[in-house]
Formats: C-alpha cells, structure tokens, sequence
C-alpha cells in the first residue's frame, strides 16, 4: 500500500526521538493547553444583578398595590370584603410594632424547619434504599410517587384523631407532606448519575460504603437539592393546612392559626395580612436559603444553565 | 521472568440461553513487568470486556487471572472526573478512598500533576479543563489508585481503554508522546486498548490481536524493543492487513 508522505513524516515524530523533542512536546501541549481550555466570562458585575433581580419584583408589588387601592376607591365591593391597603397595612404595623408578628411567624417557621429536618433525616436513607435496592424499590415506589400526588390536608383528620390536636398531629402532616418529595428527589438524582462514574469508583478501589460517600451522594446531589426545596415547599404548605384547621390554645399562635383567627371574626385586614406573611416566609426561606445553595452547586460543575435564573 | 498478569484460558459470557453472547473465549495472554502492550481488535470484540476482566471490575465465566502487580491504574475513554471536586481532590480521591493521611496525600498529588505536566491547575474544576487536561487528570488520579493500599510497592499495572479515542488529532498525537514518556519515567506496565493500528504500533512493544466474536488471540507482534528502535511502518502495514483479514472472516461466515 503507496503510503503518504506526511504519515512517513509522522514516525519521526514519535516518541523514538530523544530528548530536544521532548522539550518540543511540553511546548506544544502547554499551547493546547491555553487554546483549548474552555474560556471562563467574568461573573457579571454584582450591583446590577441586585438590581435586575430586586427592581422588577418590586414595581410588580407596587403595581398590585395601585390597582388594588384603585379597586377599592371604586367601592365596587363592601369594605369587609375588600379593605383599603392602608387598613391591611395598619393591622399588619400594630402587630408588628409590638413584636407579635416575630412571635407569630417564629411559631409555624420553627415547626416547619424541624418537621423538615425530621423528614430529611428519614426520606434520605429512605431514599438510598430505594434507589439501590430493587425489590424496596418495587416495593415503594409506586407508593412514594403516589403519596407525592396526595394533597396532605387530607392527613389533618386522621392526625387529630391519633394525635389529638397537639404539635405531633403537626409534624404528622408535615412529615407525610415532605418525606415523599426528598425521597424522590434523591432517587432521581441517583438514576441520573452517570454509570461510568460508579465504575470508576470502584476501579480506584473505593469500597461500598465510601462509593456511597464520595461518590453517590454528591453526584446525586443536584437532584437531591431539588427534592429538598420541593420537600420544603411541601412541609410549609402541609403546615398551614394542618395549622389552619387544627387550631388550639395549646398549639399557640402560628400564622394557620392566625389566619383563622381573621377569618372568624370575619377581618378580611387580619386574613389578608395573614397570607401576605405565609407568602414572605415561603418566598425568603426559597431566595435566602434554596436559591444560592443551588446555584453554588450547579455553579461549581459547570452546569451554567441555573446560572442564567 | 515472574509475569505481571497472566490469562489462562479466559472466557466470558453474557446473558444466559438463547440470548447469551459469548464476548471473550480462551484467550491466553502475559505480561512482562513494565511492558507496554496494546490489544487492537474490531468494534465488539471484547477488548472492554478484557480489561474490565483485569481490572476486577468484572468476573471471568471461564479461566483465571493471575495478577502480580499493585492495584491497577484504570483510564477509561472518558476522564469521568468528579464533576465537584477539584483537579486536587480528584487526583486525592483514590487516597482519601484508602485514607492516606493528608500530608503524604498533598505530595503525591503535587508529584503526580507535576508528571502529567498540569501543575497549577489544582483549584479549578473539571468544567474548566480541555479534554486532553481531563485525560491528563484521569491519568494523574489512576496512578494514584495504588497509594495506600497493601501492596502499593508491587510493580504497578496501567489498563488504558481507547483513552485517546475521543480527542482530536493533534491533542491525540501529543499525548501518546506523553503517556511514553510516563512510561519510561515510571517503569508501569501499560495495557493499551485501541482500534487504531497506527497508535499501536507507535506506543506498543507487543501488539496483540483479538479476533471478533467470540474474541480470541490472532496473533501477535513485537513492534519495538524498550529503546524504540525498529521499523514501524512495514508493521504497522502488516497488522491493518491482518486486522483487515480477521474483519471479513467475519463477514464471510
Ligand atoms: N454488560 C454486557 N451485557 C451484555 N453484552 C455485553 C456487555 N458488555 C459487553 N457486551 C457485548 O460483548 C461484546 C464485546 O464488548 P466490548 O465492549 O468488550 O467490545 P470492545 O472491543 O471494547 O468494543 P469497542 O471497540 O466498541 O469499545 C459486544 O458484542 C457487546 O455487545
Ligand atoms: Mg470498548
């Protein structure tokens, strides 16, 4: 077979020359080295992502609030159905003036976020099991996933009934609301792991539990956070639900509670502010907590689509 | 000569019944210690399934595998480093797994990086790296797997799967110059698994050749002694006509 010229070139090239060519080959790699690393953007400047971020969420707000007081000078709608902005806004001040609101919101938050830790501690090795181990996972599945479907006001009763209305009817609700969430979360975060990775675990000699240490679980961790906020979402939801109908002197004042406190005195100021407050408390534990954690995780693998958010 | 590894009629099924595919069946094969032998064979003969074999990731159906050497250092096609961790961490994570302490980690890392050529990379990620800096890594954390196990001062054992396969033609050829020179400076025996005559014949001392389904040992050459002397291109010929050859075998029947 006639062969090129440049592949007879080539040989000389290889590795049978001595050390001049070997200088040449650091030098050559050094400059694929700089040409073919992938070239990193400077992170855009700070302030104005505050601002992009910030500004438009709140003209929004101020926007709502126009029409809304718009709507109520049009006196459309007796004032116990709709109350002025500037009513709402003194309700919410004079609880808020005398620290009430910090006690409420302190009430239902410290609840969710301890249900919540509970949850995590049980849907994590929960979801080991079902991801690893088949026949759990033949088992359970199907259940988990259902339960994730099962809005879990439908638990209150059954939980008041067992537990009487006490913080376990609480927890109850809210273990059932979040558990299935973070399980799945963690199981789909494991089945999107790439198999060579396992391989290569085992290949550097690591045993099983170390692959489930260094190498399952921050390589699931991606999904596992998403189900973590997905279980948050639900634990906090759950606990309205459950705070709202389940409501006693004994359970104190959380922000279900005070909400139904409004709504049995038919002070539509009270239910409003009470909602608002739900809301914040949902959307500051999502920016000031969820948010950056899971933009630092995507961030560090190179995963820049949650970088564009 | 005490061989490195030596196969002794190795088969390997998959699957059982009427499905089952025979990969590998009766394949002898040694190696000398700090030999550089590459296994060139069609898509699907079994060469995956090989090295898997000696690598321990998988059980042999039939025959034995006798290994004198420290745990092997395994390269897959992809780098497949740790998404999360650093170039640092991933080099360290075969000694973490063998909870090597840290000082003594920090210094091999530092002396591993330092013969792949990719000192000053350690902080950043693998996101950050071209693919041949990812081999390279991969490179770095393979050799590392010995450290801290048992028999960490046996003569050491490099399983390399296409490694080159997916880079491009010039990052390719500098890294074959490389993975020689690494060769020669560590003394490791090398098992190189390629479809490429050419590689083989430029980086092997031996080629062997693994016929299609099941695989079996066609034949094999001496390409070139240790001090790479010996005239490549005559064989490099012969070779793609006997690869060629087994190929239409295939066809044929
Ligand atoms: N886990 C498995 N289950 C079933 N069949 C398999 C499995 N792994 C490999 N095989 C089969 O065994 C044969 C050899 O596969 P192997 O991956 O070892 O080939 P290869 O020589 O490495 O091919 P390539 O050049 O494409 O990498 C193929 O026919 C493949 O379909
Ligand atoms: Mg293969």
């Amino acid at each position: 077979m006639p062969r090129p010229e440049v592949s007879g070139q080539r040989e000389q090239d290889g590795p049978k020359q001595d050390d001049p060519k070997q200088d040449d080959l650091s030098a050559v790699e050094a400059g694929l080295d700089a040409l073919d690393a992938p070239v990193h953007q400077e992170p855009p400047r700070r302030l104005r992502t505050v601002l992009f971020n910030v500004l438009p969420p709140i003209a929004a707000l101020v926007v709502l609030i126009l029409i809304w007081q718009a709507l109520w000078a049009s006196a459309l709608w007796p004032e116990y159905k709709l109350p002025a902005p500037g009513e709402v806004w003194a309700e919410f001040w004079s609880r808020a003036s005398n620290g009430e609101v910090l006690s409420i919101i302190w009430t239902s938050v410290h609840r969710a976020v301890l249900g919540f830790a509970i949850a995590v501690a049980v849907a994590t090795p929960l979801g080991l099991l079902v991801a690893k181990v088949p026949i759990v996972r033949a088992a359970l599945g199907p259940l988990i996933t259902g339960m994730q479907g099962l809005p879990s006001v439908a638990w209150v009763p059954a939980a008041v009934l067992w537990f009487g209305i006490e913080d376990p009817a609480l927890y109850f609700v809210v273990l059932l609301g979040s558990i299935p969430s973070i399980t799945n979360g963690l199981v789909s975060g494991i089945d999107q792991i790439p198999p060579i990775l396992p391989r290569v675990g085992k290949s550097l000699g690591a045993s099983n539990l170390a692959a489930v240490r260094h190498i399952l679980l921050p390589a699931a961790l991606p999904g596992y956070l998403s189900g973590l906020k997905q279980g948050w979402a639900f634990s906090w939801r759950s606990l309205m639900a459950a705070e709202l109908i389940a409501t006693s002197p004994a359970l104190g004042l959380g922000l279900g509670a005070y909400l139904q406190q409004g709504n049995d005195l038919s002070e539509m100021s009270m239910v409003i502010t009470a909602i608002f407050l739900i809301l914040l408390v949902g959307i500051s534990i999502e920016l000031l907590v969820f948010r950056p954690l899971e933009r630092h995780v995507l961030h560090s693998r190179g995963l820049t689509g949650a970088m564009a958010k | 000569m005490e061989c490195a590894i030596e196969l002794s009629g190795i088969g390997k099924t998959f699957g059982r019944g009427k499905a089952a595919i025979t990969a590998l069946d009766g394949v002898d094969l040694r190696m000398a210690p700090g030999e550089f032998l590459c296994l060139l064979g069609a898509s699907g003969c079994g060469k995956s399934t090989l090295l898997n074999l000696i690598a321990n990731l998988d059980q042999p159906s039939t025959g034995s595998i006798v290994r004198n050497t420290a745990r092997p250092a395994v390269m897959f096609q992809e780098a497949a480093l740790m998404p999360w961790l650093t170039v640092q961490r991933n080099v360290e994570l075969p000694m973490r797994l063998h909870r090597v302490p840290k000082a003594e980690r920090a210094e091999k890392v530092a002396e591993l990086l330092d013969l792949v050529r990719l000192s000053g990379v350690n902080d950043k990620r693998p996101h950050e790296l071209s693919g041949g800096m990812r081999q390279r890594v991969a490179l770095a954390r393979a050799l590392a797997s010995a450290a801290g196990t048992e028999e960490a001062d046996e003569p050491s054992l490099l399983l390399m799967d296409e490694p080159f396969a997916a880079l491009d033609a010039i990052t390719r050829d500098v890294l074959q110059g490389e993975l020689i020179r690494i060769w020669r400076k560590t003394k490791t025996a090398v098992l190189f698994v390629t479809h490429d005559v050419r590689e083989a014949t430029r980086l092997g001392q031996r080629v062997v050749l693994l016929s299609s389904r099941p695989g079996r040992v066609v034949r094999e050459w001496h390409t070139r002694d240790i001090d790479g002397t010996g005239d490549s291109a005559e064989v490099t010929d012969e070779i793609t006509a006997a690869l060629r050859e087994v190929i239409s075998q295939h066809a044929a029947t």
